[in-house]
């Protein structure tokens, strides 16, 4: 584990002995002292070899420490290296495959790397005598032996790595510095790695780094990005750069690229620009405020150099005139970057951006402070939640950025074939000695069987291949809805009209759904905010069943406030509705279904069920919402089922107060979340399985490490003889995986259902690919499963089956969803409490899903 | 070194640099590149137009090139400067066409790692054949040495010798006078106090112009036949709005911007709604003030018949059913004639970088003629929009809303099972 690694986790970093479950340092080798893990491996040798097969282990294990970077060292790995958990599940570690459904042949965006047979990357540990402080000194020094080392070669200051042998164990070379001062190099073999090794492919990845540069693309964050044939959407301001993401890994059946097309959304104004913009339409007093709203946490690019800041805050009270310090004198920001880039400031009273820069400062300094950036020389990149909000800005990146499957397709295989077309990128990977598949990666998977759905006595399967059951569901009861009794329509002067019929329409289409419903009370309110409040406050009591508000138009603070007194102060089961959206005579059927069996399960109703073979069985789905205005808070959310057919959940939701995690708050939610299963059954549930989304990329030691431990506690916090199985998985939308279908002759999207779990999987992982959703545009993604902690002893196939017929459970839906529903459901949740409540919920509504 | 502050190399460069905001050449070869340090700093003067480098190891060159590639930014906002940045593998002893005529050649550290007959090449070369209006030449005064602790010798292995304060003039003034130039001696890297007048300089200097003025070098000279013995490593053509294509690309995406701007502007006024959530005073300050002028221009447009009978007839239909478009209630068969028409002149006249990127209304007609993101009326003089994108046929939208609450947010977004496939989150 490296030092960052360990500070990531911080079960550990606050000195709780923690034994991890999932144990990620298998090897068993005592981890070293966290600031080892910072050095970028000097000072560290093995003993070189050939090597065997307990080498190759050492080697893994010792990757946890060295790991060389392109300068400097210190990165993440996004790829979650390291973590070993399939090895410590007994039943998974011959095979983790599923068995049921059919075969379907399929394409993935992989391609193989091939290296020469017994293809070697030799490790040197250099030291320079006198010691030189400065890398690139040092690599300077170095390169003076070309004939020796060759061209090929790596070197990070302290790790060499060459494609050969040297003669000797240990080379002497002899440099000389500028001022002619001698210095002798030791060059000493400490390490010979096979292909697979993870320094290898980590070395890979940079090469790969270097290939794409060649191929005059730009690095923004993780990716690259083809500048030169832009697509813009000028009505918004916005260009779309079209790129790739691309990650070597170890995956089950051989080293492979995994590349996706990537889009970057860029805005074609400085962020000046958008302040001045900001300012006219706010007005002054609202400007400090919103501005800040809208900026922090959004990631820059600036004219001057091709690095990204996020800005964390705005300094209002610095301009380009405030000075600091370099080389001892004061200088003036606007100084600064006309002597260092002949850039002029033409705004003198603009103020700054404050980014807290993670890099470390040279050696022994202190820590450089945070750095201020001059708006004027700032590109906002990506879209803000208000972006992402509008419609019709998604609507136009969509018509850009969403490629059906067959474009997906010929763009990546396209991209292949100018990596081997580009002399200068065959070139450089000759020199290592490696070359790339030239096809996209051909496998076969399996289709899991369609579902049955279940409503009381009736039952009826749907076509699977449009994974959506609206038009069979038609006239066929819901399994259970409490009579809606007692209810308000809240509606202003001007949509009476839609709110009568809204009401008409309701009373028709509830009775065939088995919902009872009588006539609400009609309230009429004055079209602002504060009104409507009052209103609420007046006319809703607690015994009030539900209230439906029709809202004159899609204003984000008449939603939130009738959300913070429905959910907070005066806890009611709410319906918001636009009013635009029932002014459509021939929709309103269809619009009234869905509010219906919206209203009903909000108060308590079961829709639907699948067959779920486990007995006694509870599951929870984990998500998170980071906040990043209101002081970067995170939301965590837990919903757990508290029935056999999995259509009653309790669901919680905590603010996460600072330095704190955020299963220290969810270890309360699943205690309750336990005791209420017991109000339900009598009983405890005897297998527990907890679906847990949001994890970043590189956060899963934490949750193998400190989660994991966290749920076992809260388990045994229920009693000394209370022992259930217990399943975690990590569930992850965001991934760069891509599958194909090549049943057609055609590369259409694999159909719901589809079961990846070989080949493009994690050998030290227990883990799977499915593909519940179907999508009328673009390409499909799969969902990925890690499942990290099991004593369940389940098979693989009924681990698949079981997430798949979860993702049939959303309420809201009438149709399979991405993710296991209680994954939705705390993803749901928590965006309302960040985005419009910002407060616990009232805990009278744990037993329902008032957040729908 | 530490000896002096900045360090010495930064002081050679910064040298370089002072003279070029000086003088402003617009072609600039460095010799002996390396690493292109001098290159990645000059490229941010956009004076400069044709950036060169030669240097005789090109795996050095190779290296750190990509360095000089334009960032991100250069491609995101392309200004009016033109540049080229050239890098070439090969020897100052030998000719090569391409380098002729430039503006400033500079030579920093370099001749003293030459043999001193080599150093005779590389003088005729340089001022004999690549005729640059100005020379800047640096090496090592080996007067200064003693003041350097510790050292023995010269100051690197690889120097073939470091030349006294004298030994440098004269070959400096051999030069000027073989080649037609004139030569002021400086230097960088003061000495300790007081010592300045006896050993000069650490890092010695020679400034030279040609002499003739700017009558430019003798392409058809005696030697005239073309050689070209460098190899091209690199070559790469910053984005300009010089380029056509870049002009009219940059163009399109402002007019569109301030069309859709200013018809939303005029719908708002029309409907009497406000379309934005910031509803709070608007029009404070210049842009205010512009945008009022432009609604004004809008309208009045539109009744002078100006802009031909046809728009006419499209604006006019609008303000009669402006009302009936916010309801969505208008027959299907109408929606095509449903257009706003924002006069070229208007924009001219009212966004300050479409007058300035265009010079003038008929060129911005020119220049938008071709170009497919925009739809011209038909006489050219005005820029066409829709007047709702937003319309979506109501069988897509049927399958689009999840009803989720309140229709604000999420609600927009499709069915939770079909999140947008494209992921933009992750790339930042």
């Amino acid at each position: 584990m490296t030092g960052r690694a360990r500070a990531k986790s911080r079960g550990r970093a606050r000195g709780q002995e923690t034994t991890a479950p999932g144990a990620s340092l298998a090897q068993g080798e005592p981890a070293p002292p966290p600031d080892q893990g910072q050095l970028v491996g000097r000072g560290r040798q093995s003993a070189p070899g050939h090597f065997s097969a307990e080498a190759v282990l050492q080697i893994s294990a010792g990757f946890q420490q060295v790991k060389l970077g392109e300068r400097g060292g210190r990165r993440r790995d996004y790829n979650d290296g390291g973590v070993n958990t399939r090895m410590a599940m007994e039943h998974v570690k011959e095979s983790k495959s599923g068995t049921s459904g059919e075969a379907i042949r399929l394409s993935a965006n992989f391609f193989r790397i091939l290296s020469r047979p017994q293809w070697v990357l030799y490790q040197y540990h250099v030291d320079f005598n006198p010691p030189m402080e400065a890398c690139r000194l040092r690599s300077a020094l170095l390169y003076q032996h070309e004939e020796t080392l060759g061209s090929a070669r790596s070197f990070d200051g302290a790790l060499l790595f060459l494609p050969k042998r040297l003669q000797n164990k240990e080379t002497l070379l002899h440099s000389e510095t500028r001022m002619g001062e001698k210095v002798q190099i030791t060059v000493t073999l400490t390490n010979e790695l096979p292909p697979t090794s993870p320094v290898c492919i980590q070395f890979y990845n940079i090469i790969f780094r270097r290939i794409l540069r060649m191929l005059d693309m730009q690095q923004i964050g993780r990716n690259y990005y083809n500048p030169k044939d832009p697509l813009n959407i000028p009505q918004h301001r916005l260009t779309i750069w079209p790129g790739y993401t691309t990650t070597i890994l170890q995956y089950e059946s051989a080293i492979m690229l995994c590349t996706d097309v990537s889009h970057k959304v860029l805005r074609s104004e400085t962020v000046l620009d958008f302040m001045v913009n900001l300012r006219h339409k706010t007005g002054d007093e609202r400007f400090i405020d919103i501005c800040g709203k809208e900026l922090i946490g959004l990631t820059v690019l600036t004219k001057y150099n091709n690095k990204t800041y996020k800005i964390d805050d705005i300094a209002w009270d610095h301009t380009p005139m405030n000075t600091f310090t370099k080389a001892d004198k004061e200088v003036s920001f606007k100084d600064y970057y006309k002597s260092q880039y002949s850039l002029d400031i033409c705004d003198n009273s603009q103020v700054l951006l404050i980014s807290n820069v993670k890099r470390m400062g040279p050696a022994q300094g202190p820590p450089p402070g945070p750095a201020m950036l001059i708006p004027e020389f700032c590109f906002l990149t990506g879209l803000t939640d208000k972006m992402r909000a509008d419609y019709t800005i998604m609507k136009d990146l969509d018509k850009h950025t969403k490629l059906e499957p067959q474009q997906r397709e010929s763009r990546l295989n396209k991209f292949v074939s100018t990596l081997h077309m580009n002399t200068n990128a065959q070139a450089e990977l000759d020199k290592w000695g490696l070359s790339f598949d030239r096809e996209l990666l051909k496998m076969t998977g399996r289709v899991l069987p369609g579902e049955r759905i279940f409503q009381g006595s009736r039952s009826y399967e749907f076509n699977p291949m449009m994974a959506e059951w609206a038009k069979e569901m038609r006239g066929v009861p819901v399994i259970t809805s409490p009579p809606i009794d007692k209810w308000f329509m809240f509606h202003t002067r001007r949509n009476a009209n839609e709110a009568m019929s809204l009401m008409q329409t309701l009373g028709k289409v509830s009775a065939p759904l088995g919902i009872r419903m009588q006539k609400a009370v009609m309230i009429e309110y004055d079209d602002q905010s504060e009104s409507l409040l009052r209103a609420l406050q007046h006319n809703v009591t607690p015994q009030t069943q539900m209230v439906v508000v029709v809202l004159s138009s899609n204003r984000k603070d008449k939603y939130d406030s009738v959300k913070k007194y429905l959910c907070v102060d005066c806890p009611t089961p709410s319906q918001c509705v636009v009013a635009r959206t029932l002014s459509k005579p021939q929709a309103l059927m269809t619009i009234a279904t869905k509010i219906a069996l919206q209203m009903s399960c909000k108060i308590g109703g079961e829709l639907w069920s699948v067959e779920i073979p486990l007995k006694q069985l509870m599951i929870v789905g984990i998500d998170c919402y980071h906040d990043t205005l209101a002081g970067k808070r995170s939301i965590g959310a837990l919903v757990a089922s508290l029935n056999q057919s999995m259509s009653r959940w309790y669901s919680k939701c905590v603010l996460q107060h600072k330095g704190q995690e955020i299963m220290d708050g969810l270890k309360m939610a699943l205690c309750g979340a336990l005791k209420d299963y017991m109000k339900f059954n009598n009983c405890l549930p005897s297998r527990i399985i907890v679906y847990r989304d949001g994890v970043g990329d590189g956060q899963l030691h934490s949750v193998v490490d400190y989660e994991v431990s966290q749920i076992l506690d809260c388990i045994k916090s229920m009693g000394h003889d209370y022992l259930p199985k217990l399943t975690v998985v990590v569930v992850k939308k965001r991934i760069s995986c891509r599958l194909f279908s090549l049943v057609t002759g055609k590369v259409t999207n694999p159909p719901p259902g589809t079961v990846v779990d070989s080949v493009i999987t994690r050998p030290e992982w227990y883990d799977f690919y499915i593909v519940s959703q179907h999508v009328r545009f673009g390409s499909v993604a799969p969902t990925h499963y890690n499942v990290v902690y099991d004593s369940s002893g389940l098979k693989p196939d009924h681990m698949q089956r079981l997430t798949y017929k979860m993702c049939h459970m959303y309420y809201n839906w009438q149709g399979i969803i991405r993710v296991p529903a209680p994954c939705q459901y705390a993803h749901k949740m928590a965006f309302l409490v960040g985005q419009s409540i910002h407060r616990e919920p009232s805990m009278k509504l744990d037993d329902l899903l008032f957040y729908l | 070194m530490g000896l002096f502050t900045p360090a010495l190399h930064r002081q050679r460069h910064q040298f370089v640099i002072d003279f070029v905001k000086r003088k402003k050449p617009k072609k600039v070869l460095d010799l002996g590149c390396c690493e292109c340090v001098l290159l990645k700093q000059l490229k941010f003067h956009r004076e400069i137009e044709l950036l060169v480098g030669l240097d005789i190891d090109g795996v050095q060159v190779k290296k750190k090139m990509h360095g000089l590639a334009p960032i991100s930014t250069d491609y995101l906002q392309p200004s009016y400067d033109q540049l080229r940045i050239e890098l070439y593998q090969g020897s100052v002893t030998e000719k090569d066409a391409r380098l002729r005529g430039f503006d400033l050649v500079t030579s920093i550290e370099l001749i003293e790692h030459l043999t001193l007959a080599d150093v005779e090449l590389f003088s005729e070369v340089v001022f004999g054949y690549l005729t640059p209006e100005a020379v800047i030449v640096s090496t090592p005064n080996s007067d200064f040495n003693p003041f350097l602790p510790g050292l023995v010798g010269f100051r690197h292995s690889d120097h073939k010798f470091e030349w006294t304060r004298a030994e440098f003039k004269s070959w400096a003034m051999k030069v000027c006078l073989q080649y037609g130039y004139e030569v002021e001696l400086t230097g960088v890297g003061q000495a300790p106090p007081g010592q300045q007048e006896r050993v000069g300089f650490c890092s010695q200097i020679g400034v030279f112009h040609r002499l003739g003025g700017k009558e430019r070098y003798n392409m058809f000279d005696e030697d005239a036949e073309d050689v070209f013995s460098y190899t091209l490593l690199y070559s790469i053509i910053y984005p300009s709005l010089h380029d056509n294509n870049i002009l009219r690309r940059v163009l399109m995406c402002e007019v569109v911007y301030w069309a859709e701007k200013l018809k939303r502007r005029w719908i708002a006024e029309e409907t009497g709604e406000r379309d934005d959530t910031y509803d709070l005073c608007q029009a404070k300050g210049e842009g205010g003030e512009c945008f009022r002028a432009s609604e004004r221009h809008v309208d009045t447009e539109e009744t002078q018949t100006a802009c031909g009978a046809e728009m006419k007839t499209l604006v006019d239909q609008e303000k009669g059913d402006g009302e009936l478009f916010w309801t969505h209630s208008q027959p299907d068969s109408e929606k095509w004639r449903r257009r706003v028409s924002v006069p070229l002149a208007v924009l001219w006249c009212c966004c300050p970088k479409v007058s300035v990127l265009s010079g003038s209304v008929s060129n911005l007609r020119l220049l938008l003629m071709d170009e497919p993101g925009v739809k011209l009326s038909q006489d050219g003089s005005a820029v066409l929009l829709n007047h709702q994108e937003q319309d979506l046929d109501d069988d897509e939208e049927e399958h689009r809303a999840d009803f989720e609450d309140s229709g604000y947010a999420e609600a927009r977004q499709c069915p939770p099972s079909a999140e947008p496939a494209e992921d933009w989150e992750a790339n930042v």
